[in-house]
């Protein structure tokens, strides 16, 4: 470990979608980033027992952090994104630490990585990771008025109850206004 | 300039309850993850996107407000969360190109 | 304005549509949301957007637009130009962001004039005193020279003696140059009243290190392209301390630069 105080830049951003797929037989979610052009919505293909079928392909990007002052680089890729609180149930553990933090003038965001087809909760990012994100959102603001803290997204049962929901971008090729957003869970 | 300062000489109308704050710098763009990958801190955001996600992105990338342009009407939801932040929606009756011509005549982002 | 004025306007590369830069396009829509776009958006204009995908192409089409250009350096991915091509769109993309391209577009749209005090001048010029405010954009040298051109068309207008109209567009000229040269863009502001033309061009771009050494004839730091159109003579600041009664020059280094020039009407 260094003893740099990194001084952390976004670099090598790639702007792309994040794909849910679920699959009608088993109702397993999996998720991946691409930066191809995924044009249809509900196309369907088989892989061994699964029948895979696109929910959701939202506008995201990826990235890494460079240090601008000793050159390390910390790669994201595995950073599906950044979930918000919606609050919707008082007593869950994520939203009480929401609250504390709140009351600290600490906005909070969970961090989710992907989900494989096998699992049913989402891959956990490295927790230094984690805190050096934070460091890259809070050395780019007057943290004397509020701060930002990025903390795992590591409830047990996943997203079997979460309404939390992620900073993307959906619906922007919609040829309708939108009006509510679903849950690809 | 400030965003209140804004409000007078632009014609914006507040919807939220709102911290006045030095307007530094202008972003544009409809999508939360341009805006995470390059918004900077007291930027001036113009959107038409009113989903209330538009908060918390605002928050993580600490801009002074948030400018719902060509007269969209905004969700009562996004209004109540900003409020509860003390992040500024105001609201422009003009489309975004034409905005930017106000802002930009009156120095700001310059 | 023509697809080609904001193509040069925005330092864009053509993705597709060679062929169509003459064509005209009457207003700019700015969106990344493409439902707006399909609602919105009127014939003839031109999207620009964030978004690079096609689907933006086709919302464009849908909403009969001319073209679209994508800002903040974003660029289709390769192949997907076909649709352009074969619904005569034209395809342009740019580094700017979303901001910094409007208010390109806007100042080019205004004829880089914009009035933000009233003017008011009598014909004789007696009791005159107006106030012109004008754009230069960096990088710009299809357009290079049409301020000072813009500021002797007004100062003849008003009755100013030749010879004073003359030393203030020479200075003007120097000034603009040095910022389409080197400079990302710029405010001109022109102001007259019956003892005073002063003409104050504040930049924002790499600013001047050394104004005393920037002063010296002959010292230049113009790209070999910029010499090759011939300019960069060196002259450039010397010119304007010779043509005005007052140079005050300020500069920040990455900030900008600014320049005050004052001339006497006897």
């Amino acid at each position: 470990m260094s003893g740099c105080q990194h001084k952390w830049k976004m670099k090598n951003v790639e702007f792309g979608f994040v794909v849910f797929e679920k699959c009608f037989h088993c109702n397993r979610v999996r998720t991946y980033f691409t930066t191809e052009m995924v044009a249809i919505l509900g196309d369907e293909y088989r892989e061994a027992d699964h029948f895979w079928h696109r929910v959701e392909n939202a506008q995201s990007f990826r990235f890494d952090l460079q240090c601008s002052v000793c050159g390390d680089l910390e790669s994201f890729g595995d950073l599906m994104g950044l979930l918000y609180c919606t609050g919707c149930l008082s007593d869950c553990r994520l939203e009480i630490l929401r609250r504390e933090l709140e009351a600290e003038r600490i906005h909070m965001l969970m961090a989710c990585g992907f989900l494989g087809e096998s699992e049913l909760k989402p891959k956990q990012v490295r927790l230094d990771k984690l805190e050096e994100l934070t460091n890259y959102f809070n050395q780019r603001r007057d943290t004397a008025r509020s701060r930002i803290k990025i903390v795992p997204f590591d409830l047990e049962d996943g997203f079997c109850r979460c309404k939390g929901e992620f900073l993307y971008d959906v619906d922007m090729l919609s040829q309708e206004p939108i009006t509510a957003r679903r849950s690809p869970f | 300039m400030t965003t209140q300062e804004l409000i007078e000489k632009v014609g914006l109308k507040p919807l939220s309850k709102f911290e006045n704050r030095v307007v530094e710098g202008v972003y544009i763009s409809d999508m939360v993850s341009d805006v995470m990958a390059g918004a900077k801190s007291g930027d001036l955001w113009l959107t038409i996107q009113t989903h209330k996600s538009i908060v918390p992105a605002a928050n993580l990338v600490d801009v002074s407000a948030i400018v719902i342009t060509g007269g969209k009407e905004v969700p009562a939801e996004t209004v109540e969360l900003a409020s509860k932040y003390d992040i500024a929606i105001l609201s422009s009756e003009l489309p975004t190109f034409k905005l930017v011509g106000k802002l930009y005549a009156l120095g700001v982002g310059a | 304005m023509q697809i080609r004025t904001i193509k040069d306007a925005l330092d864009a590369s053509v993705i597709e549509g060679e062929a169509l830069l003459d064509v005209v396009v009457e207003h700019v829509y700015a969106s990344d949301l493409m439902s707006d776009v399909l609602a919105f958006g009127k014939p003839n204009s031109i999207l620009f957007t964030g978004l690079a995908t096609q689907q933006a192409v086709v919302s464009a089409h849908m909403a009969e637009f001319k073209g679209v250009v994508f800002v903040r350096g974003k660029k289709l991915k390769d192949g997907l130009g076909r649709f352009a091509r074969d619904n005569h769109l034209a395809l342009l993309s740019t580094r700017y962001d979303m901001y910094e391209a409007c208010v390109r577009i806007d100042c080019v749209m205004r004829g880089k004039v914009l009035l933000l005090e009233p003017v008011s001048v009598a014909p004789n010029g007696t009791e005159m005193s107006l106030s012109h405010e004008l754009c230069v954009l960096g990088n710009d040298f299809a357009n290079a020279g049409m301020v000072s051109t813009e500021v002797k068309s007004i100062l003849k207008k008003i009755g100013l003696n030749p010879k004073l109209v003359r030393r203030v567009a020479i200075s003007t000229y120097e000034g603009e140059m040095n910022v389409v040269m080197h400079a990302r863009r710029a405010r001109v502001h022109l102001t007259v009243t019956p003892q005073l033309v002063e003409v104050a061009i504040n930049d924002e771009g790499q600013g001047i290190p050394d104004v005393e050494l920037a002063m010296q004839e002959g010292f230049t730091t113009a790209t070999e392209e910029m010499r090759a159109m011939g300019f960069g003579s060196g002259m450039g600041l010397p010119n304007i301390k010779k043509n005005a009664d007052e140079l005050i020059i300020k500069s920040e280094v990455n900030k900008g630069t600014q320049l005050l020039m004052k001339f006497h009407i006897q």
